[in-house]
């Protein structure tokens, strides 16, 4: 029969246009989770734990620096499910009230310095001392580029809260601003000082290592080639490091110490963001967690959210590694209803 | 009348070769985009002219702060200093404000500018040194036109000789302004 060919050809075409066309019914529901960095280790364990509970679901996992994770959704304009950030301002900050009205505080964390055994001084190194080691001068130490990384900006906040903590009114210029050229500036007024960082950050010597992140700073460390970092202390735990626990009037992780921490601040060298400006100011770290409001799962993103924020999830991520706060959140008559329990 | 199964045929073979041939477009497109250059004067150049500059090429990759590896890629393009030269060059203390489209900004000194970054393996991610580093607007990677979502049409690269990644920061994408300050 003449009409048999053309039956098949269309039949053959139209398998085609569907298989291009038409949705895959058996196709997971991609959720895109952006988060701090310092989170990469708790946040695989989070996505494994949520896709084992919900089998349709395949979480992606995307991890920037605070400030760039904000910017993929108000500059870059990509559709986001989940943001997470080291430093909870930054979203009234950079998000309200287009992008983002409200979020959540779920977890913290403080500064430490982190160490090996094969570290200078490791068996005799405390919190009372540590600034003192640290600058001896076959002693070698990192931290991350505060032009790029908030752990680096904390560094320097560390510093200069140090001074004030221990009577030495010379632990920022001895440990870090000699060290450099360009150098640091310390503006002081008042009781509040802030620290100028120059644009183009060049230590003069090996004795302090800058690095752009955590990444690059924890294999020098790991292969011995310095001999401690300033880091979180979740992340120094998630690899095995030694520490030095800091006092808490010093690493930020208080809000007792909250009057204390605004005392300092860091002004940045340039404005890399035109979304965000340059200044910093002490405050207690908290994580938090937000749904941008063009996110385009929000019912989903708002089970992973709850996920995160439950007493379940806190656990997750305490046994990670990762300190946790009972969820506290911003703006909580603007969240969706059923999250609102997380005020209380 | 004859069945129309050449008709068909045609039809499968001209979709599927605009399916095939063209994925991106990119080829095809023209490309508009100025770069404005800030010196001792300012020069605003349009895509083709930058393209009409002398290319440089190399090898280059980067990784991001998490540690995920891009690269390396074939890497083609005009060099930052030349670039630089074209209104009145830079000095020592100089230093070159890199500036995109979506209101990024890094800034770079001299030495910078001339290469001077610490480059990593990509398999080990060990520091190692480089062998005759360049920094370049790129245009061209792996034999493609850059796309919006590789950071083009211009993007800053480092190069070398070798199969080097260095920090992710620097590779700023959608490059429109380039600024030396004094």
């Amino acid at each position: 029969m003449k009409a048999t060919p053309i039956v098949v050809l269309v039949l053959i075409i139209a398998v085609i246009v569907a298989a291009i066309f038409l949705p895959d019914t058996t196709e997971k529901t991609e959720l895109l989770v952006v988060h701090a960095g310092s989170l990469i280790i708790p946040f695989a364990e989070m996505e494994k734990q949520f896709e084992s509970q919900n089998p349709g679901v395949d979480v992606r996992m995307e991890g920037h620096g605070s400030i760039q994770a904000i910017r993929q959704v108000t500059d870059i304009h990509r559709q986001v499910d989940v943001l997470v950030v080291a430093d909870e301002n930054l979203i009234p900050d950079m998000m309200y009230p287009a992008y983002a009205d409200w979020h959540v505080r779920f977890a913290t964390n403080r500064m430490v310095l982190a160490y090996t055994n094969r570290s200078r001084y490791a068996g005799v190194i405390n919190g009372s001392n540590w600034h003192e080691i640290l600058m001896r001068p076959e002693v070698t130490f990192g931290f991350s580029n505060p032009m790029l990384d908030a752990c680096g900006y904390r560094t320097l906040m560390v510093a200069q809260l140090a001074e004030s903590y221990y009577g030495n009114q010379t632990i920022f210029r001895n440990l870090i601003a000699c060290n450099f050229n360009p150098t640091f500036s310390v503006v002081r007024d008042g009781d509040t000082a802030t620290v100028v960082v120059p644009e183009i950050l060049d230590p003069r010597a090996k004795k302090v290592v800058i690095r752009g992140g955590s990444v690059q700073l924890l294999a020098l460390l790991e292969l011995g080639e310095i001999d401690y970092i300033f880091e979180y202390r979740s992340v120094s735990e998630q690899h095995g490091l030694r520490f030095v626990k800091l006092p808490p009037e010093i690493d930020l992780s208080t809000p007792d110490n909250e009057a204390m921490y605004e005392n300092v601040g860091v002004d940045l060298g340039f404005r890399r963001f035109t979304s965000v400006g340059t200044r910093r100011t002490g405050k207690p770290i908290f994580y938090a967690i937000t749904i941008p409001k063009d996110a385009p799962h929000p019912k989903l993103a708002m089970e992973f959210m709850e996920f995160v924020t439950s007493e379940e999830g806190r656990r997750v991520l305490q046994a990670m590694g990762q300190p946790t706060v009972p969820p506290i959140a911003d703006n909580p008559d603007k969240m969706p209803a059923g999250l609102r329990g997380a005020d209380e | 009348m004859k069945p129309p199964i050449p008709i068909l045929i045609m039809c499968i073979v001209a979709i599927a070769a605009t399916a095939c041939l063209h994925p991106s477009g990119t080829e095809d497109e023209m490309i508009e985009c100025n770069l404005t250059l800030v010196g001792d004067c300012t020069r605003v150049l349009s895509y083709d002219e930058i393209r009409a500059i002398p290319s440089c090429e190399g090898r280059g990759g980067f990784f991001t702060t998490v540690g995920i590896v891009n690269g390396p890629f074939e890497c083609r393009g005009v060099s930052l200093e030349e670039l630089c030269d074209l209104v009145g060059g830079i000095n020592a203390t100089d230093t070159v404000w890199i500036r995109a489209s979506d209101g990024y900004l890094m800034v770079f000194n001299r030495d910078q500018v001339r290469g001077d970054f610490i480059t990593y393996n990509p398999v080990t991610m060990r520091e190692v040194p480089h062998i005759e580093p360049e920094v370049m607007l790129m245009y061209e990677q792996d034999g493609g036109l850059l796309s919006m979502d590789t950071g083009g049409p211009l993007r800053v690269a480092i190069v070398s000789r070798g199969e080097l990644l260095t920090e992710g920061h620097y590779w700023v994408q959608w490059v429109d302004t380039i600024e030396i300050m004094k």
